[in-house]
């Protein structure tokens, strides 16, 4: 009974750590949360949607931030999105067993998980040193190019999920192939892809690195997308990094705003994915 | 419709390959499938372009020196390179038990009510983005670490001879040990989603039968789970890897931004992510900038070949389960 | 592709000497003297022919099919009659559910799957290369193992078929969609939820819309393949009594693996087995004289 006597023991030692573990991995979530509240929340008020950046000692808002950001996501998005579920759409319905897809497969899956740092990188060299300045329209780009494989993955993930039996139904009835994918696969698929496109949202949505260097920032209001744009992300890393108090607690403000809209593009995603009319 | 029957013959020149707009709509998704292809040649082309005067300069010797000096122009990748291989060490060496033992918990142990909604807070984790986990890093983390794990880890491995030289130095809260911890938090979440993933796919009546002879929910795990879901779990680790590579913001944030390599992991160091963060819009002169993106490149191929190894073993597991 | 796999039937099926039925073209009496034509005699033992012979409509000739290198069908011979329902039979495997794939193309939508020979409608070879897939399907209506409603409402269910070919005003729309529901005797449940959508409906619903949207198209085949096969006892009843009406207009194509179904609902029978035509006659003589002895081995459950 020694033996025995030891597995059990064992047993419980690696139950006991497997709870250790699950504590400690949850414990972070707690903890980024509750000290993004705490600071943040000072900072939430009105004048952080009314005002501009300030200059250091002096209050201000992160306006000016958050429009550029709302107008790069939103190019990003629009860019991004139909690109993305045409390549997808090509993945799951005419390139089904073929090698030229399973090469572009593999390219969207690296491109999905590439630093997004080299793709600042990319923009960088093909539109900043083009244009020979900084500017909004390469950070949409930038993001963009994170959305399309996204995008890309989960349209073709999703049309997968379309029974066949339901493209033979269409086609039985003479539908050319092209309207059975538009008019029935994307209609079942719909919900699903939508999915994919909040989570791509909200990816960019915090983005930083791809726009240190393609819009750089702007301290003051721009409507000009040829140009610096003001945007969340590298306002709050410039104002972290700085010695300043107001600037600091601004930063904390406009991460607890990012969090805020991520987090609930995550959860809505999620129970779209979960109301989704077809289950696998 | 009984006239249709001669019509039939007439579509006889576009059948095969289908009606106008339905040849039109296949060549537009072909190339939209093609414009990804060509995003990823484009990112390489820019990269070895750009990295080209610097590689020129320099020559094989860049990988190999630590000098980075703007102002003499003399620049060498050794120090970044070193930074993101040994935060990355860190990062999977806290990170790979943890997530197992969050996916065993998960799969497992936990009651099932509990199960979604564990699995949801820990992928919420991965979709917070890494500015936040920075300035958390720098404003929480880095001071809790200077002040208590710091001097606790001097005093005790920092004395022992040898590896005591990895825990030398003042405790300055930022530094190598930092960021490789904040990654840790980072990629916890990306590898245990994907080893809970695997260990569904192991057929119930497989662990079933190893529990009808009497083994408990660990020696399964050991003896059945594991094995059978053997590339899953290191294609799930390579993916976490290369997310911890090419992590750049939190990093930035913690790590002290140094282009010394220094013995102790709780001294300042750099990342080439950090380093193209912190210096490249600030970057001038032709060689600086291409050292940057030189640097780009390198990273660029560290990730490639882990992502092209996680997606190889994920295949052959696609493959083997028959999917 | 065909010559080399396709290889002549075996000699145990059938009875010797061929059949040449007076019902037949010319062109096809000649195939029949080549190749054996499993054709049902209408008259037993040398009678004279049935008044009203029903017409042939859909004639298969000589067809094999192939998944890839690997022969599901081979030299499949038949023919089906207008204004009449055939069973296609035999265990699971036996390529009933191929052939009937055949008759619409529907194979056509995968790579690597080919079919040889002919199969004339109305006279018009339909697996030559260059026909309009598209407009030969919506000739032919198809219906499904499981219901597959397309997640829209069932007005649109019933209309999408429709508006593919033809573009009608809202009133006329309106009457195409009563009448095939009515048809598909659907619509006394359905009449006031129109625009609700069709994944609501209960399988037995479903299926009676899927049917509903087949005949909305007016085709003049219809294709069945296992309909009730999904649906409970209730459901089948219903299925079945449609068949039974709707075969007054059309010529249909039943793939079954209930004898009962099969005995019950059509006038001609093909038994399979093993990608085989073993025996192709009336469906009464089929229950009751099988020439065959696999046909009696497998319809009186000894096999299968």
């Amino acid at each position: 009974m020694q033996l025995y006597t030891r597995r059990r023991l064992t047993h419980w030692l690696v139950m006991v750590l497997s709870v250790v573990a699950t504590a400690f991995g949850l414990l972070w979530l707690v903890l980024v949360l509750s000290t993004l509240v705490i600071n943040g929340v000072g900072a939430i008020g009105p004048s952080l949607f009314t005002q501009m950046t300030p200059p250091p000692g002096s209050s201000g808002g992160l306006l000016n931030a958050i429009a550029g950001s709302l107008a790069m996501t939103a190019i990003a998005t629009l860019v991004g999105t139909p690109t993305g579920i045409l390549a997808g759409t090509y993945l799951a319905e005419y390139a089904r067993g073929n090698w030229f897809g399973e090469v572009v497969r593999f390219v969207n899956d690296i491109l999905l998980s590439a630093p997004s740092i080299i793709i600042g990188l990319f923009v960088y060299e093909v539109m900043v040193i083009r244009m020979g300045h900084f500017s909004a329209w390469a950070g949409a780009m930038a993001l963009a190019i994170i959305v399309i494989p996204v995008v890309v993955r989960t349209t073709e993930d999703m049309l997968r999920l379309v029974p066949g039996a339901l493209r033979e139904a269409a086609a039985a009835l003479g539908a050319p192939k092209w309207k059975v994918i538009v008019m029935i696969a994307y209609r079942a698929a719909i919900q699903g892809m939508l999915t994919g496109v909040l989570l791509a949202v909200a990816r960019i949505s915090g983005e930083t690195a791809p726009l240190l260097f393609t819009v750089l920032n702007n301290q003051f209001w721009s409507t000009n997308l040829n140009a610096p744009m003001a945007n969340l992300p590298v306002v709050i890393f410039q104002f972290a990094m700085s010695p300043y108090a107001d600037w600091q607690s601004l930063a904390w403000g406009g991460a607890l705003l990012i969090t805020a809209a991520i987090l609930l593009l995550n959860i809505t995603a999620r129970m779209l994915a979960a109301w989704s009319s077809f289950k696998p | 419709m009984s006239a249709e029957g001669t019509a039939l013959a007439r579509g006889a020149a576009r059948a095969r390959r289908g009606t106008l707009p339905d040849r039109a709509f296949h060549a537009l998704t072909l190339l939209f499938a093609l414009l990804v292809l060509l995003i990823l040649s484009g990112v390489v082309f820019a990269l070895i372009s750009g990295a080209l005067p610097a590689l020129g300069e320099f020559g094989f010797g860049f990988l190999t020196t630590q000098a980075w000096n703007p102002v003499t122009e003399k620049f060498g990748a050794l120090a970044p390179i070193y930074g993101t291989l040994v935060t990355s060490a860190i990062a999977m060496l806290i990170a790979i038990p943890v997530a197992f033992g969050v996916a065993l918990f998960i799969t497992e142990l936990s009651p099932n009510w509990l199960k979604r909604p564990l699995a949801t807070m820990i992928e919420l984790l991965a979709a917070i983005p890494s500015i936040i986990y920075g300035i958390w890093g720098l404003f929480v983390l880095a001071p809790f670490v200077q002040q208590y794990i710091q001097p606790a880890l001097i005093e005790t491995l920092g004395q022992i001879p040898g590896i005591g030289l990895l825990f030398a130095g003042p405790p300055l809260g930022i530094g190598v040990l930092t960021a490789g911890f904040i990654l840790a938090i980072m990629v916890l979440p990306f590898i245990s989603s994907i080893m809970r993933e695997v260990f569904e796919t192991v057929p119930a009546v497989l662990k079933e039968s190893t529990y009808a002879l009497g083994a408990t929910t660990t020696e399964v795990v050991w003896q059945v789970v594991l094995p059978y879901t053997r590339l899953g779990v290191v294609g799930g680790i390579l993916l976490g890897l290369g997310r911890a590579l090419g992590e750049t913001m939190a990093v930035t944030f913690v790590i002290g931004n140094s282009h010394r390599i220094h013995a102790s992991i709780l001294q300042p160091g750099t990342t080439i992510s950090a380093a193209l963060a912190n210096e490249f819009t600030e970057a001038v002169g032709d060689l600086y900038l291409s050292s940057l993106i030189a640097l780009g490149l390198i990273l660029f191929a560290i990730t490639f070949i882990v992502l092209a190894l996680a997606k190889l073993l994920l295949l052959r597991l696609d493959r083997q389960a028959g999917r | 592709m065909n010559s080399p796999l396709a290889r002549p039937l075996a000699s145990e099926m059938g009875p010797p000497g061929s059949p040449t039925p007076s019902t037949l073209s010319p062109a096809h009496r000649a195939a029949a003297t080549t190749v054996r034509s499993l054709r049902p005699e209408p008259s037993a033992g040398g009678d004279p022919a049935p008044v009203a012979a029903p017409a042939v409509k859909v004639d298969i000739r000589n067809v094999n099919f192939f998944y890839g290198q690997a022969q599901a069908l081979r030299d499949i011979s038949l023919a089906l009659y207008d204004r009449r329902v055939t069973a296609f039979i035999g265990p699971s495997g036996c390529g009933k559910s191929t052939l009937l794939r055949i008759l619409n193309r529907i194979y056509e939508l995968y790579p690597g799957q080919v079919a040889t020979g002919e199969v004339l409608v109305d006279g018009e070879n339909i697996l030559a290369p260059g026909l309009d897939l598209n407009r030969l399907r919506a000739k032919i209506g198809m219906v499904f193992q499981k219901p597959t409603p397309f997640p829209m409402s069932i007005y649109d269910n019933i209309t999408f078929g429709i508006r593919l070919y033809e573009k009608l005003p809202k009133a006329e729309l309106d009457d195409r969609v009563e009448s095939a529901l009515r048809r598909a005797a659907l619509w006394g449940e359905v009449k006031d939820k129109l625009r609700q959508s069709g994944l609501g409906l209960s399988g037995g619903q479903q299926q009676r819309l899927c049917i509903a949207r087949a005949i909305a198209i007016e085709p003049e085949i219809l294709l069945l393949d296992e309909p009730a096969s999904a649906l409970d006892p209730i459901s089948t009843q219903r299925i079945e009594e449609l068949i039974a009406e709707l075969k007054t207009d059309y010529c249909i194509a039943l793939v079954t693996h209930n004898m009962q179904q099969a005995a019950r609902s059509s006038d001609y029978t093909a038994f399979l087995y093993l990608g085989e035509l073993i025996e192709f006659d009336e469906t009464e003589r089929i229950f009751t004289h099988p020439k065959v002895r696999r046909t009696e081995d497998y319809i009186t459950g000894r096999f299968g």
